[in-house]
């Protein structure tokens, strides 16, 4: 690895330190730690850092989602309520038919925002109003469930941490680095980076972009079908919707993407949302008032965002 | 010349809600021409380019290409279609590798590479487009538009942005490409370039074109002429001021270094005096600016004003000397989506108090003046960044004279702008050295010091090479002393 990728492989590499030091530090709490530890974390954190990826294609392509918080909201209440005593074949087909929705509801997102032009927040905000209102008409109140087998598939079960593992792993394998490599993929970080220079270098920028919400949605869907296996129940509430959405901004900047676009990965925005909610719980560990770790969290967003944009922009200067 | 046109346009229009852009532009290429597109700013040439290369489409109008009509949507379009545009600002991503800026035009990485050491340059596809300077990243523009091959290259201002030998690397480009038979338009304001390379030249003028002719040696007149219209601006001979006196020293820079390239600069400049700076590309000429901006640091040196020695941790200490900076990229100096008002009063905001109210009509009256001193055009005034190139420049040179100053830094501020404004502009800096200002004056296009200068510096490799008196600034000396050959 020449110096040039492993200056910009630097912010990874800072948040993979953060995350193994805060690990070891919980472990290290633990009078035990085991696979079956292993899971809860797994699970503490599997929803969120979904999500964060979700969100980070959609800023690194230059815009923001601020309904993707609803959007898993909605899957979760879709699937906790139909797939509620169904049978596994069935519950398989209607996790693959709630996926389609989510790309779906992210394709018309960013159909919207592309043939309308209102900005990307303005239009999300919006469609987070209408999709928790959706997701309030499915479920009205918390309950509903899942088939235990794919549950079980999905998050696994007492000291099974393969299953939330390979959850969280997959989508970056198996949607994350074909994107990277493909056309649109260059066409992501081109829309964010520069907006004029991608329609001239030939991008077809509202295709781009609506894809990018697509497969943000696809994240979210993910998220909200991980949510019902590790709950086993739907719940409608546009507060969990809101702290979602917020956390997989904070987890995706945290994760070293650029608000401002075309820069940034998705690696560490799932290794943020590690960071995200070892903080809280540590310091739950030391009996520390939650208010505090609340504060901790956001001093540290700020600080780990300001060293990496200070490393950052001292490599642009020439 | 009875040959099949490669490009023929006809009747082209188009508007932009009540400003009109393009009113009815004919003309034509021949295969193996290198055509010349000329016109002031605001008379359409931009608007021409983005048709012909599909980034808007016309109102109005037909484009044929080898005797077919055609409708090119998209820049990836047109360059299937053989059109392959380098637009005035760089189109390459800044955020992501010039390797992945090539697959993104679907552009052979061979052939790329293969063009760029034809050019003589090295390139490291790894590196961001944001990690290389503008010039390179010009030259990276023109091999990617070469790579796809195109029976019509258009080259819109590509020289602005260019160091002397990188533009006359350019030129011996387009005259290999037109031995191979293709066709090339040419959009430059340097009228020797097109004098140099262009077999003919056709000229716009308020969207129209009202002029096709050969373009050879001593057409430069007929240029200005028709480009003009009845608007009488010729390069005027420039008087030269006698009453500059020795002891007048405004600024006084000794030794100063910073960065990669500014090793040690010293030179003096005299109230009412209009000094020109002269380099070649990387010569340290952008930081020297900035640090008498007050926008870097120097990291050795001595800076005095008045003979007071002086240090600058902020552009408005500089402000608060009298000296004002009109930086080369317009787009950093102007609130693109203000108005030209605006924009004009913003260096005002300085005699205002805290929380004081706006003297309106006060403002009014300075910001009329200057609009009407500048001459600017004002009918798309609600938006800056609506205006073309030359109003906009005039619109960042205005603001100081809105509010006053000692010093002026112009850092190559007639970058893009057509023969008529830059004749303005000219004046306006002789306006103020007449009246006892001094001006310091970068930039890229050498003849420009005789125009507007009464004496000039040639930094070389970080240093002064030649300081010449106003009868040794002729365009060769210059040169070779920016190439290092003589002087200091």
């Amino acid at each position: 690895m020449n110096s040039i990728k492993l200056k910009r492989q630097s912010w990874n590499i800072g948040i993979i330190l953060i995350a193994l030091f805060l690990g070891s530090w919980q472990v290290s709490r633990l009078p035990v730690f085991g696979s079956y530890e292993a899971r809860t974390f797994l699970l503490g954190i599997l929803p969120i850092a979904l999500l964060s990826m979700g969100q980070a294609i959609i800023i690194i392509g230059g815009g923001i989602n601020l309904a993707i918080g609803a959007e898993s909201v909605l899957i979760n209440c879709l699937a906790a309520r139909f797939m509620v005593d169904k049978s596994f074949t069935v519950a398989v087909a209607l996790t693959i038919f709630f996926l389609l929705i989510s790309v779906l509801v992210g394709a018309l997102t960013g159909l919207i925002i592309s043939k309308s032009k209102i900005a990307d927040i303005i239009v999300t905000l919006a469609t987070s109003f209408i999709l928790i209102g959706l997701a309030m008409y499915i479920q009205p109140s918390p309950g509903g469930g899942m088939n235990l087998t794919l549950a079980h598939l999905i998050s696994g079960k007492d000291s099974a941490f393969l299953p939330p593992l390979i959850t969280l792993i997959l989508p970056l394998i198996v949607i994350w680095l074909p994107l990277y490599r493909s056309r649109t993929g260059i066409a992501m970080f081109a829309i964010g980076s520069n907006k004029d220079s991608a329609f001239l270098s030939g991008v077809n920028v509202d295709r781009t972009r609506i894809k990018l919400y697509a497969i943000g949605g696809l994240f979210a869907g993910i998220s909200g079908i991980a949510l019902t296996a590790i709950t086993l129940s739907g719940s409608p509430f546009a507060s969990i919707s809101n702290t979602a959405t917020l956390n997989s901004v904070a987890g995706a900047v945290l994760g070293g993407v650029a608000l401002s676009g075309g820069v940034g990965g998705l690696t560490g925005p799932a290794l943020a949302a590690l960071i995200l909610y070892f903080i809280p719980t540590i310091l739950l560990n030391y009996g520390i008032d939650p208010a505090y770790s609340q504060i901790i969290t956001g001093a540290l967003t700020i600080f780990v965002v300001l060293v990496g944009g200070l490393i950052r922009n001292r490599g642009k200067k020439k | 010349m009875n040959k099949k046109a490669l490009l023929k346009i006809s009747n082209l229009a188009k508007s932009y809600g009540s400003v009109v852009a393009l009113r009815d532009a004919n003309f034509e290429v021949l295969p193996g021409e290198i055509h010349a597109l000329l016109g002031a700013n605001g008379a359409g040439k931009s608007t021409l380019v983005k048709i012909l290369t599909g980034v808007i489409s016309s109102d109005q109008g037909v484009i044929e290409v080898n005797g077919t009509p055609v409708k090119f949507t998209s820049p990836d379009n047109a360059r299937k279609g053989g059109v392959a545009p380098v637009f005035q600002d760089p189109a390459l991503i800044p955020d992501i590798s010039i390797q992945r800026n090539l697959h993104l035009t679907g552009t052979n990485k061979n052939r790329f590479l293969k063009e760029i050491a034809q050019m003589g340059l090295t390139v490291d596809l790894n590196k961001l487009a944001s990690e290389i300077e503008l010039p390179l990243l010009r030259m990276i523009d023109l091999a990617r538009a070469l790579s796809h091959d195109p029976d019509l290259l258009i080259l819109d201002e590509i020289t602005a942005a260019l160091p002397v030998d990188m533009a006359q690397k350019v030129i011996s480009i387009m005259g290999q490409y037109k031995a191979q038979g293709k066709s090339v338009i040419f959009i430059s304001h340097r009228l020797a370039e097109i004098e140099e390379i262009c077999d003919r030249a056709t000229v716009l003028r308020d969207g129209i074109n009202v002029d096709t002719f050969d373009a050879a040696a001593g057409s430069e007149e007929r240029i200005v002429a028709s480009m003009l219209g009845d608007k009488n601006v010729s390069a005027k001979e420039h008087n030269q001021r006698s009453n500059k006196s020795e002891n007048d020293i405004l600024l006084k820079v000794e030794g100063l270094a910073g960065g990669k390239h500014l090793k040690s600069v010293s030179f003096e400049i005299h109230k009412g005096e209009v000094l020109g700076v002269a380099a070649l590309e990387g010569q340290g000429q952008d930081l020297l600016f900035e640090i008498l901006a007050g926008e870097s640091k120097p990291s050795d040196g001595k800076i005095f004003i008045n003979n007071n020695e002086v240090h600058f941790n902020h552009p408005d200490d500089a402000i608060k000397y009298g000296i004002s900076y009109v930086p080369g990229d317009r787009k950093t100096a102007l609130m693109p989506q203000r108005s030209i008002r605006e924009n004009l009063a913003l260096t005002r905001f300085r005699g205002l108090r805290n929380w004081g109210k706006i003297n309106f009509r006060d403002e009014d009256s300075k910001v009329d003046g200057a609009i009407e001193s500048l001459e600017i055009d004002t009918r798309a005034k609600s938006q800056v960044k609506r205006l073309s190139g030359g109003n906009q420049q005039k619109v960042t040179i205005g603001r100081w004279v809105t509010t006053g100053f000692d010093l002026l830094l112009c850092f190559d501020p007639t970058r893009g702008i057509d023969v008529g404004t830059k004749a303005q502009i000219y004046a306006l800096i002789e306006k103020f050295a007449n009246e006892g200002m001094a001006v310091l004056l970068f930039t890229s296009e050498l003849r420009e010091i005789q125009l507007a200068c009464d004496r000039a510096i040639v930094l070389y490799e970080g240093k002064v090479q030649a300081d010449l008196e106003y009868d040794n600034c002729d365009e060769a000396s210059l040169l070779n002393a920016a190439h290092g050959l003589v002087g200091a």
